[in-house]
């Protein structure tokens, strides 16, 4: 009879609260005025998609992103089922991605980054952190032609490191991915004598892909995952650069046009992407509006870090496929979004803030939109990091410049803290940048290769909003005697690694600014309900048998 | 003679027996008989929709698609033989883990364990079943790779003679440096899969050998076997079709297994027969690698992949489900 009783209450209970969380339904803050979109594509930008599209929700703009791939969004896109699409790689390369769709559209720049060459590497017990390498170099490894670290060439490119016999293993995506794509484009471009196998999506699929040389694994997450599990000394794989961030190991640093050898850190991609153009050739239907990179890779600016690419929107310029002009209202203001203030935070995120040609290129492009609010957006209050209020570029004039210990032919005992330019260098001799854009550094200097003596970490502090060697950064290297237990932090100091699988979890998330509504407690409370209601429906059946079998006795 | 005839103009006939069905009755067959049909029903869809989306690839390679081993859709050479060949590999080492783990497991619970410690095992091992595969292809990946790798290297050193066992490129003068040639391989796929299908062929092994009459046991044990005796004469024939049954249903997983499979392998398109070797491929890994980034004719490739596998299982399940039906145990099993 109790149980009965109690079973009675608690459905009462539930379904009132079943009741509260159907019932009335949430008002939509300001969405009188935006057409809910929906997208596909690049799993490259989609960490910075997905950030952009948290922090538009709130003025009403709704956006669906789905991160099923470039070549995916592209087909979506093409097919007309999306709205817009991201990609990281343009329509109609031959044999990787669909020709030119039927419905008009035009490329708009959404986020740089660079592909980081990540290694796990011992020299003399200690895990080795200033490796550097030019590009024929790397197409060699990658190729597999160049198979032991103490190669002639990889010898040529650090004087006086003491590389070990040890077999290369160079770590492949085994997916179809952006990142390989352009980083073969990037290879094909500057080394064709050396990397014969062209620009393709699957590395897989390249012939001079050998499963006994090369290991292929899947995702960025499984590339840096097996580079950093300590029985793989000797890989070294190409990741965008935030995973190898987080991953806590070292990634090399890459020779540019200007003899330097440079980190992909925001900063050197930043710089490098000013050589960026968008093609404006119209004669040309397979290459117009697609990215241009070619001067990026021969840029001779000594900060550029050349493996730096972007990733584009695909947007609709025309009214088809169930694209309407509210749409294009929702679009534009979302895109606008993203070139200015959305790439605040791409430094956080592990990207690279667009520069201003890019930008510029950009805004132009959103003007095709059809429905897109026709405002001209000032550069001028555009809050892009990369550039002043005034329109002045501050990345190209603030950006450090390298530490003359990087460039090519510095004798193996140099002395890191003479910049090329200015009084604070950008790189030491570890892994750290002291730029005020996306800085970070990290506690592996003391474990730098043992015959560069003593690598001195440039003045801390000099350099405007930095310090140099960041707020949380702690050195373990040297405590714990030779167990080579490297902990690389990231910008906030606040993850920690498993030496073990060199996995690394975020102890803190970055903080977000989230101005939040007055009419949100509502929606909060409606959340704590649904939990309650949840676990009431998961727990109370049991628990009423429970009781009622206990009654019965 | 009057009462014989009148006896004899009763003919002897069967009553008539009228079928009378009411509501709850035919309302409960529609619904029984619609759950079977449909589940019949979408097998045959998902089979030709298989087909259709495979038809341009097929039509394509020809018979080719059968023979060849690389796979490269866009330059229109592409074939299953690699691919079928590593799923088969990487299926075969999983069973010959799980099969004699879960004869085993079964055998401990059903005969020998105390009864607390019974519920405990079955608990667990319905748990381990529950495991997400992705979990199990984390567990591989960061965990178990870097700590078999010395395994692997010691069976390629000892038993290298050994065709399948056989590792190519080892440095012997440098070991260490060769220990990245022994992840990514089939032998830690199957051993990861085999992990995953164990709790499966368990589960019906140990239903199986619970259901052996007690009769027989107690003839057994009378005509002064041991328990082991018991065992060998009269638990296991009666279990026999229990056992292959379990052990098919566990292959046709093993061979449709892709998440775990995914994370660990390095994709390699030729045939493979080193287990020890890193790289190895599935065609469910194969299709998890490509699908995202395919155009449509490689979809299409890879349907028809995904067709083939789709056949190859329902043939062993059929032979299996045959198998376990013409056995004794089968029948109520």
């Amino acid at each position: 009879m109790r149980s009965r009783h109690l079973s009675v209450l608690l459905l009462a209970a539930l379904s009132g609260v079943l009741a509260v969380l159907v019932g009335p339904g949430l008002p939509p803050a300001d969405a009188s005025s935006y057409t809910p979109i929906t997208g596909e594509g690049s799993s490259w930008a989609a960490n910075a998609i997905d950030d952009w599209r948290a922090s538009v929700v709130n003025s009403g703009i709704k956006v669906n992103f789905a991160p099923t791939g470039s070549v995916a969004g592209l087909t979506g896109y093409a097919n007309g089922s999306d709205d817009f699409a991201a990609s990281d790689v343009p329509y109609g390369i031959k044999g990787t991605t669909p020709g030119t769709p039927g419905r008009g559209f035009a490329y708009v720049p959404d986020v740089a980054g660079g592909t980081a060459l990540m290694y796990n590497l011992s020299v003399g017990g200690k895990k080795l952190t200033n490796l550097k390498l030019s590009g024929s170099t790397i197409a060699g490894i990658f190729k597999g032609s160049i198979s032991t670290w103490n190669d002639a060439k990889i010898k040529a490119d650090n004087p006086g490191v003491a590389l070990p016999p040890l077999k290369i293993t160079p770590v492949v995506r085994s997916d179809g991915s952006g990142s390989t794509a352009q980083f073969t484009l990037w290879m094909k471009k500057e080394f064709p004598s050396v990397w014969t196998c062209g620009e393709v999506s699957f590395f897989t699929q390249c012939k001079n892909y050998d499963p006994t040389v090369q290991q292929a694994k899947s995702g960025d997450n499984g590339v840096a995952g097996f580079v950093a599990q300590a029985g793989n000394a000797g890989s070294i794989g190409y990741v965008e650069y935030s995973y190898a961030l987080q991953s806590g190991y070292p990634v090399a640093k890459v020779l540019n046009k200007a003899g330097f050898y440079v980190l992909p850190t925001a900063s050197n991609v930043a710089v490098a992407l000013l050589k960026a153009k968008v093609n404006t050739d119209k004669s040309d239907p397979d290459t117009y509006l697609t990215q241009d990179l070619d001067e990026v890779y021969t840029d001779t600016d000594p900060r550029v870090y050349p493996i730096s690419s972007y990733s584009y929107f695909v947007v609709p310029t025309a009214l088809q496929n169930g694209f309407t002009s509210t749409k294009g209202a929702t679009l534009g203001a979302f895109v606008d979004y993203a070139l200015c203030s959305g790439q605040q935070s791409a430094p956080t995120l592990g990207y690279s803030p667009l520069p201003i040609n890019l930008v510029k290129a950009g805004l132009a492009q959103v003007k095709q939109i059809p429905g897109a609010a026709a405002k001209n957006i000032d550069i001028k209050s555009c809050n892009n990091p990369t550039f002043s209020a005034s329109g002045v570029n501050t990345l190209a004039v603030n950006a450090l410049y390298p530490d003359l210990c990087d460039k090519t032919a510095a004798t193996a005992t140099c002395v890191y803290g003479k910049p090329v330019k200015g009084s604070t260098s950008s790189s030491s001799s570890g892994q750290s940048d002291n730029n005020s854009v996306g800085h970070h550094s990290s506690s592996t200097d003391n474990g730098s290769s043992p015959t560069t003596s003593g690598g001195s970490v440039p003045s801390a502090g000099s350099s405007p909003g930095s310090s140099a060697s960041g707020p949380g950064s702690s050195s373990s290297g040297g405590a714990s005697g030779g167990s080579n237990v490297v902990s690389l932090l990231n910008p906030d100091g606040k993850t920690a690694c498993d030496a073990d699988t060199g996995q690394c979890t975020a102890l803190a998330a970055t903080p977000v600014d989230y101005t939040g509504h007055e009419g949100s407690t509502f929606s909060r409370w409606a959340i704590w309900i649904a939990v309650l209601a949840l676990f009431l429906i998961v727990i109370a059946p049991p628990a009423v048998v429970l009781l009622g079998r206990r009654s019965q006795r | 003679m009057t009462d014989d005839e009148a006896i004899e103009e009763v003919t002897d006939q069967p009553r008539k027996i009228k079928l009378v069905r009411d509501v709850p009755d035919r309302l409960f067959r529609a619904v029984a008989t619609a759950g079977g049909v449909t589940v019949l029903l979408i097998m045959l869809l998902v089979g030709t929709f298989l087909a259709l989306k495979a038809a341009p690839a097929l039509h394509e390679a020809g018979f080719s698609f059968f023979t060849t081993q690389a796979w490269n859709p866009d330059g229109k050479n592409f074939g299953v033989a690699a691919v079928l060949v590593g799923t088969i590999l990487i299926a075969l080492v999983a069973v010959a883990v799980a099969v004699p783990l879960s004869v085993a497991t079964a055998l401990y619970i059903t005969e020998y364990a105390p009864r607390r410690m019974k519920k405990i095992l079955v608990g667990i091992i319905d748990l381990m079943a529950a495991i997400p595969s992705v979990v199990y292809g984390l567990w591989g990946f960061f965990f178990l790779q870097s700590r078999l790798a010395p395994v692997s290297v010691w069976i390629a050193q000892h038993f290298g003679w050994i065709p399948i066992f056989k590792v190519k490129g080892v440095d012997s003068s440098h070991p260490v440096s060769s220990l990245t040639l022994f992840t990514s391989s089939t032998l830690i796929a199957g051993l990861v899969v085999g992990m995953m299908i164990t709790p499966v062929i368990t589960s019906i092994m140990r239903e199986v050998f619970s259901q052996v009459p007690m009769g027989e046991r107690e003839g057994a044990l009378g005509l002064g076997a041991t328990k082991a005796g018991v065992i060998r004469t009269v638990v296991l024939p009666f279990g026999k079709g229990g056992m292959i049954g379990g052990t098919m249903l566990g292959l046709g997983r093993a061979l449709g297994e892709t998440i775990a499979v995914y994370m660990i392998i390095s994709p390699v398109f030729t045939i493979q027969p080193h287990i020890l070797q890193s790289g190895a491929i599935s065609v469910s890994s194969l299709i998890a690698l490509q699908f995202a980034e395919a155009n449509s004719f490689g979809l299409s490739a890879l349907m028809a992949a995904g067709l083939t596998l789709f056949l190859m299982t329902l043939v062993i399940n059929f032979a299996a489900s045959s198998v376990v039906a013409r056995s004794r145990s089968g029948a109520s099993s």
